[in-house]
Parts: structure tokens; C-alpha cells; sequence
């Protein structure tokens, strides 16, 4: 990439020179940025945005980089924007279960912060909790917990998003209910960048549940098991995860490779032993599992060495989604309450089309989460939105399209 | 923010003087504005003559909601299907006329009260529930259901929406999402923007479009959670696709009685301490509890200083655990006595108390202001005894019934408007509380919404660049001046900034549900 020096030199001048890095530790999909900047603080990260418009230079903001391939390639990228220094807890109650927290802190770090209190933050995001605070809200991706429990984005109590024209805005606040003007926050979630950087978000939090247990059920195929995942789904148990695994996903959950459900019991002592008995009694086959088979999903549902798909499917049809899947040779399970199936393998555009179509028909989605920029570039990623007026914010917040441009597609 | 009219509206804030206002809300009785014959005869042929109003006496149903500011709209509009409300807003577009949605009328922040006239969209007309699929635990209705007409068709199947603000039986759900409605079980569950998963929407110029879908977490822009609470400022919902939960296999309600309001709040901060979060977790204080048991009977102590109705759900064994812990907690910080309900009818009676408590307030005062407060749950002891300080400072009796597990205060400040320099002096005192809500780190509104009441306020809050960002998202959704005008964010044309005449909007007419 050609950048102006004189432009880039305007960078350095603008921003503390122990900020800048190396660009070449920023590839992104085989293309290198001119410049790299890892701000120290949220005002550095205005600065650093505000200098990029003036430019017309692209900035794409990176934190531990696990979602850098979803989305659309970028279109131009000029400026790496390091968010990891913004690792600061900026203010903590345990008593009132809320935390603030700047964007490039981890959720390694974030937990392990929580825990010390016996509280957490109710998420499990994919690949792990290597992720960073911004880059989770940013993509908006859930585990298996969603749909048992709140999402990142119903947890956000409050919101700072850098904009390029250099201004740092908030929206919300650090109480747990609010109906204090637009929560813009929610706009950012999930967007990728698309309106400006988040550098502080505001969570609610949850105590941590005094007992979990992972339980494997088995029954005679994938249909049984999907009956079985939702008759466990309606008990009315203290369950925050369901998921029904293919045989193939099974094998690659070091589980025995047949088709099964992953089940965790969470909640107080007595409500989980019941929770035990109950589900033992409801299946053919059950027995323990381990806790680290929930983190090897998580990993497969982004990690790299294949094509990895999100389908939303109605719960009712996770089963025959999965088995759809594993049938055509890629390693498929579903989170049942989200309606929430991952599909991983190789697969080719029309293929992903044609997925796309079977679970639109349903009242469904499919985003892909991980492919190379050429399937990428073939498939749109997120599929179909309301773009008309995703372009008339656009042109409101970032209208030079100086964030991310191009990731969420032609002009976005 | 780069729009150019952000700066301009905030400027606005100054220049405008209640008198512009007042004179564009009420259109001369001599004459209708121009063009009115043309606005009715449009509306007329797309909507059906049965479906428009048009005559004063008519319409004055329909000049307030559940406040007490008016303004009369020019034509109220009873539109039956999406199409109609998209030709209701064209037309009012192509006559430059404003345009206000309004579902039951029982918001509490004057959002539904059309302050510039203009077109009222009324959606009470379009009140199906489309369908319930069990299985899947989503509902499809449309914007006219009310809440407790969904809550009554979802239970045979032992499914529940969780929103259930106090007004459940009048309250729509539309309104719900213009609102981000709260209620008594959002401790544990979420205010509604939690809860609804699609949305249909007819945007400013008519456009439909549809938000979100039948699952979470779809791909793309949020636009779904940007829309529920934007107040009917940047389109009008038309369709709703909510999730549902299942109902609690197991419940207990419990009330702790205490001496007093400080001892009540400390209860409530030390069960949140506890890492314990109750489905629901409420204070009445004295005057409440003396206002409803004799109407009641629940068994509310009379000699009470505060009571607290907590309810914990689950399986029965964790809420065994739970209920446990609720009254060891309560003990601890001073509770005179904590009673479990027995029986369902007993649980009844005293969840009726908390939904009948500001009607009761009503019919004993002339008039009173219904506060809608936030603020983080460990400062609740500290800004409870602020808000009886302030209260008796005025000279003012309150009567405080809340969602107290969230830290959302709802103080009722009694008074009588014919006693001279009353309401002045209760529209200070409102503000000083609002003030130690916001210097706990809190905020003015927890679920009433700003709608026009709190407008002013919202400068406490925000900066000029925030305000110029949420701005910013009303000219991207092409509502900026004649949808739901002077409502959420300071200035607009013609609209007042009187702090008196605004906050004047949400003192209640008197008795009835909330």
C-alpha cells in the first residue's frame, strides 16, 4: 500500500511516539498497514481516528484479532489501531454487580477480576476468553450459554465509542436499568466498527453459580437426541447450556463419536443434584463429562483450519439441521435454545448460498464466521439487512468510511 | 457529530420560548390550520372515513396520556393493517403535518401527547396476537395487544413474556417497545428490549421495513435493540416478534417488614451483596402500606415503616436455598418479621397491593408527581433518605413503591394544585431528587422514559457531542423534526424548554392504573 509519508508523518506528530508499532505484526488477510499505533489511553484513540479522517486514511482497530476474519476483506487499510494498552478496570462495585471496563481488556482477565467477588460475566463467546472486551461486542458472538442466559449485548449497561470526527461519546450509564435516551450502544454491537471504536463498556453482572456439572446424554440417533435436548430445555431445570452434537462434532469434541447432548447444570447445590437425577432418569445413556469439552466447542466454532458457519435455525429443527449438515460431510452442532447451529469443514460459495437459502426459508440466518478472503469476498458474510438505513447512519457517524471500510460490505 | 443540524437543535434548546409552543399545540378554535380539509379527505380515502377523527370534541379523548399536559391533535387515525399506518404517515408527511403514535395512552413521560398537533396514529385498532409458537417459545402480535391479553393467551402453555410493568392491564405492547417498558420481574429477566426479537416498522416517509427476525443474536446491524425505547421518535411499530420464557416450575413470595425505609433499603443491598438476585424485589413504604391494606387486606402491618415483597423462582430446592437466604439477609439488617405467602391466593393479594398502590395515591390526593429514578443499588439507603429529606423539606407527604432490587425509585410527591405555589414548589422538589439520583450515579429515568417530560434533564446526562450522536440516529432514520416531535432529545422547532411546563407533563390526573 502507497500512503503519503507526509501523512503518515501528520500520525506520528499527533500521538505519543511510544505508541507506535511495527506494521508488519498487523497483517490482516495478506495485506499490511502503512503505519501502527497502540493508543494509551481512550483520548489517543479519538486523536488517532480524528487524524485518519482529516487523511482519508483507513484504520481498522484490532484487539486479540479471533474475529479478523469475519466480515468482508477490507477494502483499504492504512492504520492498525492496537487497542490491547486499553486494558484498565476502570471501576468495579461488586456490590452493586457492575463493572466498567476499557475495550482491550480480556475476558480472561475480566473473569478472572469477577471471580475473586463470585460473580462473572454471563458470556462464553468463541474461541475462548482470549478475546477482548471491544472485539467480543464488536462481533457480537455467543456460546452455548445464550439463550439460557443474557447475551453481551443485553448486558451492556453503558457504552464510550471514539468517532472519527474525534470526539469520545457514551451512551447509558452504570445503573441496571435505564431508559435515558437512545441506547446507542446497541448500535455498535455487532457492527464491527462499522460507527466508530468502542474504548469502555458498563456490564451487568451475575453471581457465579455455586455448582456446575457437564452431563453427556445419548440416545439412538440425532432425531432422539434433539427430542431429548428439548424435553431437557422444557423441564424447567437448572441447565445454562444444551447443545446436540453430531457424530463428527462428537470426534471432534474427544467424545465418543456418536451423536449426543451436552448438557451444564448450573445453580445452587440442591437445584443441580436435582438437575442430575432428573436428567439421568430422562436418558438411555448418560454420564459425566468434562467442563474443557464446552471450551473445545468453543474453540472449533472459530477457530482457524477451516470454514466455520452460524446458522439460525428455529430450535425445533436443530436436529435435522445438524444431521442435514453432518450428512454433506462437515462437522455440525447446535446450541438449542439460540437456535444457534455451527457448521465447520470445507465448503465452497455455492454451497454457503445454498445453506444460506434452507435456513432463511426457516426464519433464519446463516453468517459465515470464519473463511479465507476469497470465499469472503464470493459469499456475503452477514447476508441480507436492512442496508438503506445501515448506509444513512453510516454517512452519519463514519460518512468518509475511515473504520473498517468495506468490512461489512461495498461502502460499509 | 457531522450532521449540521445537531448543533443547530441544541441551540435551539435557548431560543425557544414556552409561547411558541403552547400556540402551536392548540390550533386556533376560530379555524383549523391550512390545508386540514385536503389532510382529512387524504386520510379518509386511505384509511376508511370510520378511522379518522377529525372533530374537537372527539379528539379530546385523545389530547393526553396518562400525564396531565394536552394538546389536541388535528386528526387521530384508527389504522387496522401496516399498509394504512404507512399511508397515515405519507399523508401526514405530504401535508407537512407531525406525526405521534400512540397505543393505550397510559405512558407516564407525555411521549404519546401531541405537542405540535399534527397526526395521531392510534394502533388499538391492530390488536391480534398472529401467533404462538410453543416449541420454539416465540410470539408474533401486533403493536395494540396489551400486555396482560398476551400474558393470559401464553398461559396454557406455561409460557410467559417477561415484561410486566404495573399498568399491565391497560399498557400496550407497542408501547412496550417504544418504551423499553420494565416492571417488577426485570430484576431478573430484563426490561423488554431483552425480549423482543423482530420488529416491523413503518420508518418516517412510510418506508416498512423489519428489524431482527424469530431468533437472537441474527447478523448485522442492531438495529432492533437501536429502535426499542427510541420512544415513537423514529418509526412507528407495527408488527412484534417477542421471546417467550418458560414459567418458574416453582415460586415464593416473602414479605419483610421493617421499621423503616433506611432499614428496608439496607435489606436490599445486602440480598444483592449476597450474590442473590430475586426475580423481584419491591419496597412500599407507610404511606403506601396505609394507602392499600385497608382496600387490600393482604396483611400488610399498619405500623410498618416499610415492607419489602420479594419473590425468588426456580426449581424447588434452589428456591428453598434462595428464600432461605432472602430472610437471613433481611433479619441481618433489621427486619422485624419476614412472612412467606402460603398460598396462591395469599401471593394474590399481595402482589394486588404493589398494582393498585398508585391508584390508591390518587384517590387520596388531589394531585401527586410520579417519580421514575435510577440509581446504583449499593447508594439506595443513602438516596432513600435524601428523597424523605427533600420531601419533608417541602413540606411535601411521598409515598415510595419501587422496584427496589434495581435501584429504581418511584417517589409519589402529593400535593394540591389549587394551594398557591404548590406545584412550583413540587416541580423543585422533583428536580432536587432527580439530582441526587443523577450525583449517585444514576440516571433520570429507569422505564417511564424521557418522552417530553424529561427532555431538560437529559443535558445532566449528556454531553453535546452524545446528544449530537443520538441526534445523529434520528436524521439517519429520517425522523428528525416531524416524528414524535419535542420528544427524548432537547430542542426541535417549536417545542418548548419551560423545566416547569415539561416536568408539569407527568404529574398524574388522579387515580387509575400505573
Amino acid at each position: 500500500m502507497t500512503t503519503a509519508a507526509s501523512a503518515l508523518d501528520r500520525l506520528r506528530h499527533a500521538l505519543p511516539s511510544d505508541t507506535e508499532r511495527p506494521p508488519a505484526h498487523y497483517a490482516l488477510d495478506g495485506g499490511t498497514p502503512a503505519i501502527a499505533f497502540a493508543p494509551n489511553d481512550p483520548a489517543e484513540v479519538a486523536t488517532l481516528l480524528h487524524e485518519a479522517d482529516e487523511a482519508g486514511l483507513a484504520l481498522a482497530p484490532l484487539g486479540a484479532r479471533t474475529a479478523a476474519a469475519l466480515g468482508r476483506p477490507l477494502a483499504r487499510y492504512d492504520i492498525a489501531l492496537d487497542l490491547r494498552p486499553l486494558d484498565r478496570v476502570i471501576e468495579y462495585v461488586p456490590e452493586d454487580l457492575v463493572i466498567t471496563v476499557q475495550a482491550g481488556v480480556t475476558l480472561a482477565t475480566l473473569q478472572a477480576t469477577l471471580r475473586e467477588h463470585g460473580q462473572y460475566l454471563t458470556v462464553d463467546p468463541p474461541p475462548g476468553d482470549e478475546v477482548t472486551v471491544g472485539g467480543m461486542l464488536a462481533s457480537a458472538r455467543s456460546g452455548a450459554w445464550r439463550g439460557h442466559l443474557p447475551a453481551a449485548r443485553d448486558l451492556i449497561l453503558g457504552m464510550r465509542v471514539a468517532l472519527p470526527s474525534g470526539e469520545v461519546v457514551h451512551s447509558g450509564g452504570r445503573v441496571v436499568k435505564n431508559v435515558t435516551g437512545y441506547d446507542l450502544h446497541r448500535m455498535h454491537t455487532g457492527a464491527l466498527g462499522a460507527f466508530g471504536v468502542i474504548v469502555e463498556a458498563t456490564f451487568k453482572l451475575a453471581p457465579l453459580p455455586a455448582a456446575t456439572r457437564t452431563l453427556l446424554l445419548t440416545a439412538a440417533d440425532i432425531e432422539a437426541c434433539g427430542a431429548l435436548a428439548r424435553r431437557v430445555w422444557d423441564a424447567g431445570l437448572a441447565v445454562r447450556a444444551i447443545a446436540v452434537l453430531g457424530a463428527r462434532a462428537a470426534d471432534a469434541a474427544m467424545l465418543a463419536p456418536v451423536p449426543c447432548v451436552l448438557v451444564e447444570a448450573a445453580g445452587s447445590v440442591a437445584a443441580v443434584e436435582r438437575t442430575l437425577r432428573e436428567l439421568r432418569s430422562a436418558a438411555t445413556g448418560a454420564g459425566d463429562a468434562s467442563v474443557e469439552t464446552w471450551a473445545r466447542l468453543r474453540r472449533l466454532a472459530a477457530g482457524p483450519g477451516a470454514t466455520v458457519l452460524r446458522l439460525g435455525v428455529p430450535p425445533a429443527e436443530v436436529e435435522t439441521t445438524v444431521a442435514a449438515l453432518e450428512r454433506a460431510g462437515l462437522t455440525a452442532w447446535a446450541h438449542l435454545a439460540a437456535g444457534s447451529v455451527i457448521a465447520r469443514g470445507e465448503i465452497a460459495a455455492p454451497d454457503v448460498e445454498a445453506l444460506r437459502r434452507m435456513a432463511v426459508e426457516r426464519g433464519g440466518f446463516l453468517q459465515v464466521e470464519v473463511a479465507s478472503a476469497a470465499l469472503r469476498e464470493a459469499v456475503d458474510p452477514t447476508g441480507a439487512e436492512e442496508r438503506t438505513l445501515v448506509e444513512a447512519l453510516k454517512r452519519q457517524f463514519d460518512p468518509r468510511g475511515t473504520v473498517n471500510p468495506g468490512r461489512r460490505g461495498p461502502g460499509l | 457529530m457531522r450532521d449540521g443540524d445537531a448543533g443547530h437543535a441544541l441551540d435551539a434548546t435557548l431560543a425557544r420560548t414556552m409561547a411558541t409552543s403552547s400556540a402551536a399545540a392548540h390550533p386556533a378554535s376560530s379555524g383549523q390550520p391550512a390545508g386540514h380539509e385536503a389532510l382529512v379527505r387524504d386520510l379518509q380515502q386511505a384509511l376508511g372515513v370510520d378511522s379518522v377523527l377529525q372533530a374537537p370534541e372527539d379528539l379530546i379523548a385523545f389530547e393526553y396520556d396518562a400525564t396531565i399536559e394536552r394538546a389536541l391533535p388535528e386528526v387521530a387515525v384508527f389504522p387496522a393493517t401496516t399498509d394504512q399506518v404507512a399511508a397515515a404517515v405519507r399523508i401526514a408527511e405530504a401535508h407537512s403535518r407531525p406525526v405521534v403514535p400512540r397505543g393505550s395512552g397510559s405512558g407516564l413521560s407525555g411521549g404519546a401527547v401531541p405537542v405540535l398537533g399534527g397526526v395521531l396514529v392510534v394502533l388499538t385498532k391492530m390488536n391480534r396476537i398472529i401467533e404462538v409458537d410453543r416449541v420454539n417459545r416465540v410470539a408474533v402480535v401486533q403493536p395494540g395487544v396489551v400486555n396482560l391479553q398476551l400474558q393470559e393467551a401464553l398461559a396454557p402453555h406455561g409460557l410467559v413474556f417477561a415484561p410486566d410493568p404495573s399498568s399491565q392491564r391497560v399498557c400496550s405492547l407497542g408501547g412496550n417497545v417504544a418504551n423499553n417498558s420494565g416492571g417488577p420481574h426485570t430484576l431478573a429477566h430484563g426490561s423488554t428490549v431483552n425480549h423482543v426479537l423482530g420488529l416491523e416498522v413503518v420508518l418516517p416517509g412510510g418506508r416498512v421495513v423489519r428489524f431482527g427476525g424469530r431468533l437472537a443474536d441474527m447478523p448485522g446491524i442492531d438495529l432492533r435493540g437501536l429502535f426499542v425505547g427510541s420512544e415513537g421518535t423514529i418509526g412507528i411499530v407495527t408488527e412484534i416478534t417477542v421471546r417467550l420464557v418458560r414459567a418458574a416450575p416453582d415460586v415464593r413470595t416473602l414479605v419483610a417488614i421493617f421499621d423503616s425505609v433506611d432499614a428496608a433499603s439496607e435489606a436490599v443491598s445486602a440480598i444483592i451483596r449476597r450474590g442473590l438476585i430475586p426475580v423481584a424485589l419491591e419496597m412500599l413504604d407507610r404511606e403506601i402500606i396505609r394507602l392499600v391494606e385497608p382496600r387490600i387486606h393482604a396483611g400488610y402491618p399498619l405500623d410498618a415503616g416499610a415492607v419489602l415483597l420479594i419473590e425468588v423462582e426456580g426449581l424447588a430446592e434452589g428456591v428453598e436455598a434462595d428464600a432461605a437466604s432472602v430472610e437471613e439477609a433481611c433479619g441481618l439488617a433489621g427486619a422485624r418479621e419476614v412472612r412467606v405467602a402460603r398460598t396462591a391466593a395469599e401471593r394474590d393479594r399481595l402482589w394486588e397491593a404493589r398494582k393498585v398502590g398508585i391508584g390508591a395515591i390518587g384517590a387520596a390526593s388531589p394531585a401527586f408527581y410520579l417519580l421514575d429514578g435510577v440509581v446504583p443499588r449499593t447508594r439506595l439507603p443513602e438516596v432513600m433518605r435524601g428523597v424523605m429529606e427533600t420531601s419533608a423539606r417541602y413540606g411535601f407527604r411521598v409515598a415510595n413503591i419501587f422496584h427496589a432490587g434495581d435501584g429504581n425509585l418511584h417517589p409519589n410527591l402529593m400535593f394540591d394544585p389549587d394551594e398557591p405555589g404548590a406545584t412550583e414548589r413540587v416541580l423543585e422538589c422533583a428536580e432536587t431528587i432527580m439530582r441526587l439520583c443523577v450525583d449517585a450515579g444514576g440516571a433520570v429515568t429507569g422505564e417511564h422514559g424521557i418522552g417530553l417530560e424529561k427532555r431538560s434533564y437529559m443535558e445532566w446526562i449528556y454531553s453535546a457531542a452524545d446528544l449530537a450522536a443520538m441526534h445523529a440516529v434520528r436524521v439517519a432514520f429520517g425522523g428528525a423534526d416531524r416524528f414524535n416531535p419535542c420528544k427524548v432529545l432537547p430542542g426541535g422547532h417549536g417545542c418548548s424548554v419551560g423545566h416547569g411546563a415539561e416536568a408539569l407533563a407527568v404529574m398524574r390526573r388522579g387515580a387509575d392504573s400505573v
